[in-house]
């Protein structure tokens, strides 16, 4: 019979199921990863509740840097941040065929194995959509001086925004507001930026912008409307290339 | 000429907004530095699109001129000296804070900063210098820069100028030494080849003192590039991928871009105004043999001819070689070497890469093909795998032209009406300068 493991959607919880069916040694048909909140119950299966512990993620991250190599590690680890139910499952999968091949550190090489591919699927959209909000992330300036965005990823791609913009932003007080998983990247000026959950702030204070705030608002604005050519208007390709789901937080289209 | 005194900083941004739109250069690609955690920015070296405008081009660098108060008289610019618009110019504070405050709140990656020529190349050299003086050295900004250097200034000032700068272009403008005379007659080519030559040759003894000295300081770490105007003359499109090719090797630039004649003079020099709009296709044509020139090992005489000087409306240039030189054909995809799987139309570099990875474990067959990324309807009469084509097909060149129109894509409306209009339609990669590349 099937093993189900389950566990939350985080870094420490898929990597600890990973942890216990890898433990189990069972076969790649005989286990699976499931998300608590997302599971299709399955008949004929033994679900477990995954104990969730630092212990058992740090292994398995040891053991996939160590055996797979850190290109692989950097495509898992975008991978578990995908809003895919099936993700921690396509990293075991992907994890036990590694084991199977001559040199294991060749595995996403590996795209005709279908947890491969999906694998690698999940880190090139997670992957992708946090260098849209590279881009597209817009901060306003508050009162208090402090530089907030906000934001709605499909994925939990806080931790790779954050250092992107710790790295280009020392000396500013700034916040990023995951406004779909109710998560905060927050950065003091010349220090690290830390992980914060749930209603920590009062979200009033995030509509009370700075004083000079709007004029540069305005100057922005004319900007994008007047780079345009106009004998070259191309809404279609203009949309193709920042979808709709990117604008609302963006002044430009405000 | 109008000036207007007091002009807001509002009507100031968008003259020159306005002013240097049709530079069509935006990229912030071609270098990668973190911040030094003392000021403010940094660069990735694939470049970062901050927004699209409407014409579907990215924004990713505030793209302005520092004045549009120019002496000079060229036939196809707006900013000519006899056209009666409203002119202004920014200080270099206004820039610096222009730069800064838009950076903060991410709407940009750098700066684009071009001029046109006040008073005398020099003199306009020396205020671009102040600026980014002002941005790198007082204001702390690590992001990226990219500056036109002024044909005809004096090389020192180029030199310092590239120091500060993370990428230098000296426009080309047109692809003949004629058509330049003809419409830019206060410029000449010696002129800018001689800076192209300078800021190359700057290039390469600081390559030398960066190996000495690792900590030396940088000269345009993002390379060179330059625009030429495609359509306001008479060159051909062999002509003008000629040039690109030898700006490439002899003068190693980084980038050569294409710019699609907009009609915004009537001029008698100029070519008569016609309902069509810019040459936009043939723009797209330019740069994916373009991007054939760099990345393909395509040379420019493989592609076209005197006989044959045009790039083919219907189909990119890099199906139009398949065609001509179907006795290349069909490629054995398992064994075929790397630089002749990236000439069969539908397969990619990257999808060239992951073939050479791919077989190395395995024999492939068209199954795989298509999960690597290839483009089976257009590769399938130009390939084997295992020896076996995926459909009994003709290696004929009008056969597969009947057949690869008859699929319909890469087809534009625009082309099917035969009309120039608007392209909306490219399918395939787009690149961060908006320009869809293949
Ligand atoms: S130099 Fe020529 S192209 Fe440049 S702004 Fe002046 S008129 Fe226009």
């Amino acid at each position: 019979m099937k093993t189900v493991y389950v566990c939350s959607d985080t870094v420490t919880g898929i990597f600890s199921g990973i942890y216990d069916a890898w433990k189990s040694r069972k076969r790649e048909e005989e286990c699976e990863i499931a998300l608590r909140g997302m599971l299709d119950q399955q008949l004929f299966c033994d679900y477990v509740e995954v104990e969730e512990t630092e212990h058992k993620a740090d292994a398995v991250e040891a053991l996939i840097r160590k055996h797979l190599g850190m290109r692989a590690y950097h495509d898992i680890y975008h991978a578990v941040l995908s809003a895919d139910p099936k993700k921690g499952d396509a990293v075991l999968g992907t994890m036990l065929t590694a084991r199977e091949i001559p040199d294991s550190t060749k595995i996403m090489d590996h795209l005709s194995h279908p947890k491969v591919e999906k694998v690698f699927e999940l880190y090139r959209n997670v992957f992708g959509e946090t260098h849209s909000y590279k881009g597209f992330l817009r901060f306003r300036e508050l009162k208090n001086g402090v530089l907030y965005a906000g934001i709605e990823p499909k994925n939990q791609i806080l931790t790779c925004l954050a250092p992107h913009f710790a790295d280009r932003l020392p000396t500013e007080n700034w916040m990023i507001h995951d406004k779909t998983h109710k998560m905060f990247a927050v950065h003091e000026a010349g220090k690290q930026w830390v992980i914060l959950w749930g209603d920590t702030f009062d979200e009033e204070v995030f509509e009370q912008v700075s004083d000079r705030e709007e004029e540069y608002t305005r100057l922005w604005k004319g900007f994008c409307q007047t780079i345009a050519i106009e004998s070259r208007r191309n809404p279609r390709c203009q949309l193709q290339h920042l979808p709709l789901r990117y604008r609302s937080e963006m002044v430009e289209f405000g | 000429m109008r000036i207007q005194e007091a002009l807001s900083m509002y009507d100031k941004l968008n003259i020159l907004t306005d002013a240097a739109k049709y530079d069509v250069a935006c990229t912030s690609s071609g270098t990668s530095r973190k911040s030094d955690g003392t000021g403010i920015g940094s660069c990735e070296q694939s470049g970062i699109c901050h927004s699209f405008s409407a014409d579907g081009r990215c924004i990713s660098l505030l793209k302005i001129l520092f004045t549009n108060e120019c002496i000079y008289d060229c036939k196809y610019c707006v900013n000519r000296r006899s056209n009666d618009v409203a002119r202004a110019s920014f200080t270099p504070d206004e820039v610096c804070t222009l730069t800064m405050e838009f950076y903060r709140r991410n709407y940009i990656e750098g700066l684009f900063l071009s001029s046109g020529i006040l008073r005398s190349p020099d003199y306009t050299m020396e205020l671009l210098y102040a600026t980014l003086y002002r941005l790198r050295r007082e204001c702390n900004f690590q992001g990226y820069i990219h500056v036109k250097a002024i044909p005809g200034a004096s090389p020192e000032l180029v030199q310092r100028l590239g120091f500060l700068a993370d990428r230098m272009s000296v426009n080309l403008e047109l692809a003949t030494a004629e058509s330049l005379r003809a419409l830019a007659p206060h410029k000449t080519r010696k002129n800018i080849l001689t800076s192209m030559r300078l800021v190359q040759n700057r290039m390469t003894e600081n390559k030398q003192e960066l190996t000495l000295y690792r900590n030396a300081p940088r000269f345009v770490p993002a390379g060179q590039s330059t625009q030429m105007i495609i359509g306001a003359t008479p060159e051909t499109d062999y002509q003008i991928i000629q040039v690109a090719e030898s700006l490439y090797q002899k003068f190693e630039l980084k980038r050569v871009f294409y710019s699609a004649f907009v009609h915004v003079n009537n001029d008698a020099a100029l070519p008569a105004k016609t309902g069509e709009g810019p040459p936009l296709l043939r723009e797209h044509r330019l740069y994916q043999a373009d991007w054939l020139l760099r990345y393909y090992h395509f040379r420019a005489e493989e592609l076209l001819t005197e006989e044959n000087p045009n790039f083919n409306i219907l189909f990119d240039p890099k199906c139009n070689w398949a065609l001509k030189h179907l006795e290349e054909f069909p490629v054995e995809v398992n064994r075929a070497d790397y630089k002749m799987l990236l000439r069969v139309p539908g397969i990619g570099y990257k999808s060239a890469v992951r073939i050479v990875k791919a077989r190395r474990l395995g024999t492939l067959d068209f199954a795989d093909l298509k999960k690597i990324g290839v483009v089976l309807k257009r590769a399938l009469y130009f390939i084997t795998c295992g020896g076996r084509m995926m459909y009994p097909t003709k290696l004929d060149e009008d056969y597969i032209t009947r057949n690869l129109l008859a699929t319909g894509e890469k087809l534009p409306r625009e082309v099917r009406e035969m009309g120039y209009r608007q392209l909306s339609l490219f399918e395939g990669g787009w690149n961060e300068d908006g320009i869809c590349v293949q």
